[in-house]
């Protein structure tokens, strides 16, 4: 080794560790999140810190100082919003922590999701779809899902992922895990089976009731071996249908599927949008924040199956999902409204038929 | 390093279309990645061989239920034929440099195979089923790396191998890359060849052909920018020897795979870090079969201008990078990491 340079040796290292990782079956290092983080990010990360410490300087400076107490009138008045005596330690103007809440700005807050669950469909046992040529429906979450976290992670997203190995977990445990990480969104990827083998495409869910039978059937399929009664389910229902997390799922949804269709077109023009839809799925009535779960193609479509083959599609997919994540996150219109409005539009046109 | 004498260590490169081997006793071989199994009984006889390896099972073929089981560079997913195929290339090449893969007492046996920069993990731990019991220790590393570290060209440099599966990008920094210094494009060799199927069908729709003999065809004149000579091959047009001038779709094949060749290769440029980005620019190595197209290079220089030039120079000897890259890992790996990697 007397020979092999500094750089050459620390490549060996890593090359050594990575291929143990493989054979242990956990996620390479190259790959897990925090590690290699880009120049960009570690700076983003100082100044957040900064800006955190001089906000909390702000805070304590005001639990401090004390202030002028106010009929409950004067909190709506639109009366100066910083208090003389706070005023006079100079600070700049800026609105009050303390000040009556009013309607915020998403796009203010680029990153108000924090935190993204990502659930690759399946694993172990529970293999999926799968083709004729035996490829299952469980490998290509399981790639699709870290592809994403990658791409999430680079955009300063803290991932946290159901699984990253071929391994079981429990439907009640991907949303008990979100639930308890307190997550922001939660993303399940998964690869349709349609019983007519030509059609094909892409179809997001949320939480919901339908009456569709084939989505019925659909979600009984993937809820089996959930764990969860009769009588649990309709406690999970009732808690869930009328809350405003379905509301904000729907978004989500919507979004997701604009992005999905607008780029995964680009590369197979006969791909459909099978549109945004309701169903009962076990992860997204589990889980306490907006979850959707994506159809991101149909492996019983043979062009689909024969593309999701191939990395670049697979790549193509992760870069789509990251996009309406990353619009939905800062309320951004990155996936443009024709893209939503033509996703809907063929679903329309598909039902119509 | 006088234990290391006491242990063969050898680098392969697991190609869609040829792999090769490099070993630490001196000895280099190529075959062609087809693996063939005989029909019936009566080919059995006639070949005296339960499978064929190569050019061997190529010329063969009628007689054979024959396998190409590396499509895109990766172990076709599910096909139980394909894996076995798989296990016996690997088998062949460790026997063409004196290892048996059945008496495993002789010399301890260290390998590095080299697979797609995306490759699945299902697929590394298929490769890696594959030499289980062949070799003592195995390590699966991504094939353009294998190439930047064989020719040294591990800092500030980009690798394109192009083979005939897919068609690898990989930015050297330093460090061992992740996916995000990686791209794996699905055209490459393959692709040309059905392009340029395609093509001299719809012109001469009376000649006889078959994609083995378009490959070889390209094999011998491919090329991009203007022809130099014309392209003109030899096939069968209604039972009779006929000459085909195939310049044109040769170039039009050929050329197919640049697009997305270049927007890759930019587009991976445009993620380096600002400082080194015109360093890497000037540092680009094409390596693989399809490398060999005549004029790739100075076409890829020529498309780099948009961002200021380039310098895209091409490997000495691209049959063998892969495989003397993956040997030269295997031997500056120490033995204490080698005895992490059982196979």
């Amino acid at each position: 080794m007397a020979n092999v340079d500094r750089v050459k040796r620390q490549l060996l290292r890593d090359l050594v560790q990575e291929n143990v990782d493989l054979v242990e079956g956990r996620l390479p290092r190259t790959l897990r999140k925090g590690r290699y983080w880009p120049l960009a990010v570690r700076l983003l990360a100082v100044a957040v810190l900064s800006v955190a410490l001089l906000g909390s300087s702000r805070l304590i400076a005001l639990w401090l100082i004390p202030q002028q107490t106010e009929p409950p009138h004067a909190a709506t008045a639109r009366s100066p919003r910083v208090p003389a005596k706070v005023a006079a330690v100079s600070l700049p103007e800026t609105p009050l922590l303390t000040s009556a809440p009013q309607p915020v700005d998403a796009a203010v807050f680029p990153l108000a999701v924090h935190t993204v669950v990502i659930d690759a469909g399946h694993g172990g046992g529970s293999t999926g779809t799968r083709t004729p040529q035996g490829t299952l429906e469980k490998d290509l979450t399981l790639d699709i899902a870290q592809r994403l976290q990658r791409l999430l992670v680079q955009q300063s997203f803290q991932v946290v992922m159901t699984r990253d190995a071929d391994r079981d977990v429990s439907l009640k445990e991907r949303g008990a895990l979100a639930n308890r990480i307190g997550a922001d969104i939660f993303v399940s990827i998964h690869l349709n089976w349609i019983e007519n083998r030509r059609s094909g495409g892409l179809e997001t869910y949320y939480m919901g009731p339908t009456d569709d039978p084939y989505l019925t059937r659909l979600a009984a399929s993937e809820n089996r071996e959930s764990g969860y009664s009769l009588a649990d389910m309709r406690r999970l229902l009732d808690r869930i249908y009328a809350g405003v997390r379905q509301e904000k799922s729907r978004k989500l949804a919507e979004t997701v599927q604009g992005a999905l269709f607008q780029s995964l077109g680009k590369l197979s023009p006969e791909i459909q949008s099978r549109g945004v839809k309701t169903a009962p799925f076990i992860v997204l009535l589990t889980t306490d924040m907006p979850a959707i779960l994506a159809e991101v193609s149909s492996l019983s479509n043979e062009e689909e199956a024969r593309l999701l083959t191939k990395p670049l599609y697979r790549q193509y997919i992760a870069e789509a999902l990251a996009k309406g994540i990353r619009a939905y996150a800062g309320g951004a219109e990155e996936t443009t409204p024709e893209a939503v409005a033509a996703a809907r539009n063929t679903a329309a046109r598909k039902e119509s038929r | 390093m006088s234990e290391k004498k006491e242990v063969l260590h050898v680098g392969i490169d697991l190609g869609t279309s040829r792999s090769s081997i490099s070993a630490s006793n001196g000895q280099r071989h190529v075959i062609e990645s087809y693996v063939g199994w005989p029909l019936d009984m009566v080919a059995k006889r006639v070949l005296k061989k339960p499978v064929l390896i190569g050019r061997e099972a190529l010329e063969n073929r009628s007689m054979l239920d024959l396998h190409r089981p590396l499509e895109e560079g990766l172990i076709k997913d599910g096909s139980e034929k394909d894996e076995a195929a798989v296990r016996e290339l690997l088998r062949h090449l460790l026997g063409l440099v004196g290892v048996d893969p059945d008496n495993r007492n002789g010399m301890p046996v260290r390998a590095v195979v080299g697979v797609p920069a995306e490759a699945l993990r299902v697929n590394k731990q298929q490769v890696r089923k594959a030499l289980q019991n062949a070799v003592d220790n195995l390590l699966i590393v991504s094939e353009p790396f294998a190439v930047a570290y064989g020719i040294e060209a591990l800092l500030h440099t980009m690798i394109i191998d192009s083979g005939a599966g897919t068609t690898d990008f990989c930015v050297m920094n330093g460090r061992l890359p992740t996916e995000e210094d990686q791209r794996t494009l699905p055209q490459a060799g393959d692709f040309i060849d059905e392009a340029l199927m395609r093509l001299i069908r719809g012109r001469y729709p009376e000649a006889k052909f078959s994609i083995h003999m378009v490959r070889e065809w390209k094999e011998a004149g491919s090329f991009v920018g203007p022809p130099k000579n014309p392209v003109v091959v030899t096939a069968p047009v209604n039972g009779k020897p006929t000459q085909l001038d195939i310049s044109q779709e040769m170039r039009q094949a050929c050329e197919s795979i640049l697009p997305p060749m270049v927007e890759s290769m930019l587009d991976l440029l445009s993620r380096v870090q600002p400082e080194f980005q015109e360093k890497v620019r000037n540092n680009i190595v094409l390596s693989g079969g399809t490398g060999l197209i005549r004029g790739l290079g100075p076409r890829l220089e020529a498309e780099l201008q948009v961002v200021g030039g380039g310098k895209v120079r091409v490997v000495k000897d691209p049959i063998f990078v892969g495989s003397d890259g993956g040997l030269a890992i295997a031997i500056d790996a120490p033995d204490s990491d080698w005895e992490r990697l059982s196979a």
